[in-house]
């Protein structure tokens, strides 16, 4: 009885799995199988993608909608997880599914529960066995866009771990659980309700071959739990919540009712994907120089609102050499270097700060000033490398997540290819207090920098928090976009330059927009369009990490 | 919408001689101040604390250097009026704290020649004394940055000055870059070499009894060193 859908809390604890802690007498007991089992297992409670998550939110900033959310009830070893599965499968390319198990959502016990289960006396089958507040909290998180964090439940200790799983950006959320549809907080959050009938001889039947089987269980100690927990609660709780479901699917032979399924969620899922790159490039400039006539707007730069660092001779000299095209890599990147450290500098001054009282080894005091915030840096790879050695610099052990962007070649869409977060940002109430210094070489199409500060925000970090730190911004390009949609984050830049115009590469990699990364040489041989900053300093990245010249060749 | 960064409580005397230039005085910087000047700091947090002011110093001290009008051509091809670096230059440290300011300066300048001079006080006159400079040999067709991180009486300061004049150093190619300085030492400097540019990051209250500054942090080398 959901003995399957146990072992992904197995897999985040691994030492128990390898541990053989004897027969089982647990109600609701982990089946530990052959090896690709556990890893099948392991995939749930896990974000899938396939290739990367296209834009989430519209040219405003704001998500266009939630995510679309599956729930699937019936009773144990009716063959939830199948279908789970099946309909995972038959969406195909779709990005970012997660497969959430009511397994994860068991309450705390005190240390008298505990006990009880371990002498197999709490009925885990029982809808008070679930924290269903909790479940639908991080349900609505998730289906809102919002990161969750997912309680870890270990089977063999019969108690809720203190670590916790981190999940965000799932595009697709399916639910499975005998109670799935049983508490009504969860079933208003569900877009499509599933419940898998399976005849209670056939559950029976397949359960006491899995348990006797891979457990080694007698067929009485399978029978007597089965009696005592399994079947009232099937007939009690989870039979009943059938009537609530959109769809009833057959337990098996059930390939017709999955393909009806998926098709449904395709077409659901299909008015959702949007162009955003190419409505931020093209509106860009061209709302720019409507805005550059317009008698509303007498100074383009003031509203944009960026925060320049002085323009003394030194920068102009160092920005001088980082534009130079036959500059060398050794030169660029010292200057790169010795730039991001000024920039940071200057984004440290957007910081808050309180009245700190000192005494001097003169024995003064000294009335002065403290920085007190939680800081964290993320970069935007591969450009926003180069300004992390001036963070590092500039702030003593900074935790300094990534987010990997990458422009679909076809399209020139931006994918979310991967995200690694800061601690303090993966958990929302401290999010909430945390300040963060966005790093990209630079602001062109500013997809990413439109994308990246998405996920900030829908972490919980304040739209003020956010310090955009990059070397250059193209003043008729997507930044117009972004300053409409988050007009509060702070962006410090070194230069404005004039313009983003539109180019055909041809050979290698190279983009206008910085966050490309040349994995796609091979379409990249026969040329595609990108933006370019002009007059720039080219390809920021490509240049710190990995060569000056040759790097592709500009058609006007 | 704050897009002014938040400014410093302190505000700089108002009577500032004309050739010195403070860091802005944001609320950043008497952070950084706060923290090196606490005599609970840890060596380690007053190493890396310091280095990022001499850091900020150091960029300021090379702004007040000759730049000359360099056209490059970009790698998406546009052509870009810029500037070029002109000038040879070189780092000076007065023994033993401005050796504090060398990491910093190399951190901006990569491989600059640094000369070294340390100047003590005569016991038998009291009065700043030379006792070692090893200068580049083409020390006078370079600017110099003067480096000292605290300026009390001004004393070796200028004694150092008058080192590097009489190795053929003029006056005005001398930039001096400085973490605290007292208004006393900054008012008798300036008035002796009113064409050299004094960068310094704060102006503290003055000097006590013992002619140090105060609130200060102390003697800089010791506790960069030996603490």
């Amino acid at each position: 009885m959901q003995t399957t859908m146990s072992l992904q809390n197995e897999i985040s604890a691994p030492a128990q799995l390898t541990s053989p802690s004897g027969p089982p007498t647990l109600s609701r007991n982990v089946t530990t199988t052959d090896l690709g089992r556990i890893q099948l297992q392991a995939m749930k409670n896990t974000l899938l993608k396939s290739h990367g998550r296209p834009p989430w939110y519209g040219k405003d900033g704001l998500p266009t909608s939630d995510a679309f959310v599956v729930g699937i009830a019936g009773g144990s070893a009716s063959g939830k997880t199948h279908v789970a599965r099946q309909i995972v499968e038959s969406l195909g390319s779709l990005p970012s599914v997660v497969i959430l198990s009511q397994d994860s959502f068991y309450c705390k016990h005190s240390p008298e529960q505990v006990i009880l289960a371990h002498q197999n006396l709490v009925d885990f089958d029982h809808p008070d066995a679930i924290d269903m507040p909790l479940f639908a909290s991080c349900l609505a998180d998730l289906k809102g866009c919002r990161q969750t964090n997912i309680p870890i439940y270990s089977f063999s200790e019969h108690q809720r771990l203190d670590e916790t799983k981190y999940l965000y950006g799932a595009a697709v959320i399916i639910t499975e659980g005998i109670l799935a549809l049983h508490d009504p907080t969860l079933r208003d959050l569900y877009d499509l309700k599933i419940f898998v009938q399976c005849d209670s001889d056939l559950m029976l039947a397949r359960r006491i071959r899995r348990d006797v089987k891979e457990r080694g269980r007698t067929v009485d100690g399978v029978l007597d739990q089965y009696l005592r927990y399994v079947k009232p609660s099937y007939d009690n709780f989870v039979l009943p919540t059938s009537k609530y479901a959109d769809i009833i699917v057959p337990g098996s032979d059930n390939a017709v009712a999955i393909d009806l399924i998926s098709t449904h969620i395709k077409r659901q899922l299909k008015g959702r994907a949007n162009q955003l790159r190419s409505q931020l490039a093209k509106a860009g400039p061209r709302e720019a120089l409507s805005w550059k006539t317009s008698p509303m707007l007498p100074a383009f730069e003031p509203w944009l609102n960026l925060v320049k660092i002085p323009d003394t001779p030194q920068l102009q000299g160092i920005l001088t050499i980082l534009r130079d095209r036959t500059t060398s890599r050794e030169d660029f990147i010292f200057f790169t270097d010795r730039l991001s450290t000024l920039l940071v500098e200057k984004a440290m001054e957007f910081l808050p700060h309180v009245v700190q009282t000192v005494i001097t080894p003169v024995e003064e005091t000294y009335v002065g000033k403290k920085l007190e915030v939680n800081l964290c840096g993320i970069s935007i790879l591969r450009s926003g490398g180069p300004l992390e050695r001036g963070l590092r610099r500039v702030v003593n052990n900074v935790p300094i997540g990534s987010l990997l962007i990458q422009s679909e070649a076809k399209t020139g869409e931006p994918l979310l290819l991967h995200l690694q977060l800061p601690i303090c940002i993966r958990e929302r109430h401290q999010a909430q207090q945390t300040y963060v210094f966005l790093l990209d070489a630079q602001i062109g199409t500013a997809a990413s920098a439109f994308m990246a500060i998405r996920v900030l925000l829908d972490h919980g970090v304040p739209e003020d928090h956010i310090i955009f730190v990059t070397f250059l911004v193209a003043k008729h390009g997507g930044i117009v976009m972004l300053r409409k949609a988050f007009p509060q984050v702070t962006i410090v830049c070194s230069a404005v330059d004039n313009d983003l115009s539109e180019r055909w590469l041809e050979c290698v990699d190279v983009e206008g927009e910085t966050s490309t990364d040349p994995s796609s040489h091979t379409e990249a041989k026969e040329g595609r369009k990108v933006w370019v900053v002009e007059p720039g300093m080219g390809h920021i990245g490509e240049f710190f990490y990995i060569h000056m010249n040759g790097v592709g060749t500009y058609h006007y | 919408m704050v897009h002014e960064a938040s400014l410093s409580s302190q505000a700089t005397p108002a009577s500032l001689p004309p050739s010195v230039v403070t860091l802005p005085q944001t609320a950043q910087l008497e952070a950084l101040y706060t923290i090196i000047r606490d005599k609970n700091t840890s060596r380690g947090d007053f190493l890396f604390y310091s280095d990022r002011i001499i850091r900020l110093l150091v960029e300021e001290g090379l702004n007040h250097l000759p730049v000359v009008p360099k056209t490059v051509e970009t790698p998406t091809g546009a052509i870009y009026e810029g500037v070029g670096f002109e000038g040879k230059i070189c780092g000076v440290s007065i023994l033993r704290a401005g050796e504090a300011m060398e990491a910093g300066l190399r951190e901006v300048c990569r491989s600059v020649r640094i000369g070294k001079i340390l100047i003590q006080r005569d016991e038998e006159t009291a009065q700043p004394k030379l006792f070692y400079s090893k200068f580049p040999p083409d020390i006078a067709s370079r600017y110099v940055l003067l480096l000292d991180p605290m300026l009390a009486t001004g004393g070796s300061a200028m004694k150092a000055v008058e080192v590097l004049m009489e190795h053929g150093v003029p006056e005005e190619r001398i930039v001096f870059i400085n973490l605290i300085a007292s208004p006393e030492g900054l008012h008798t400097f300036c008035t002796r070499y009113p064409a050299l540019r004094v960068i310094t990051g704060w102006i503290d209250k003055g000097l006590n009894e013992k002619a140090y500054i105060v609130p200060g942090l102390g003697d800089f080398g010791e506790r960069r060193y030996c603490v």
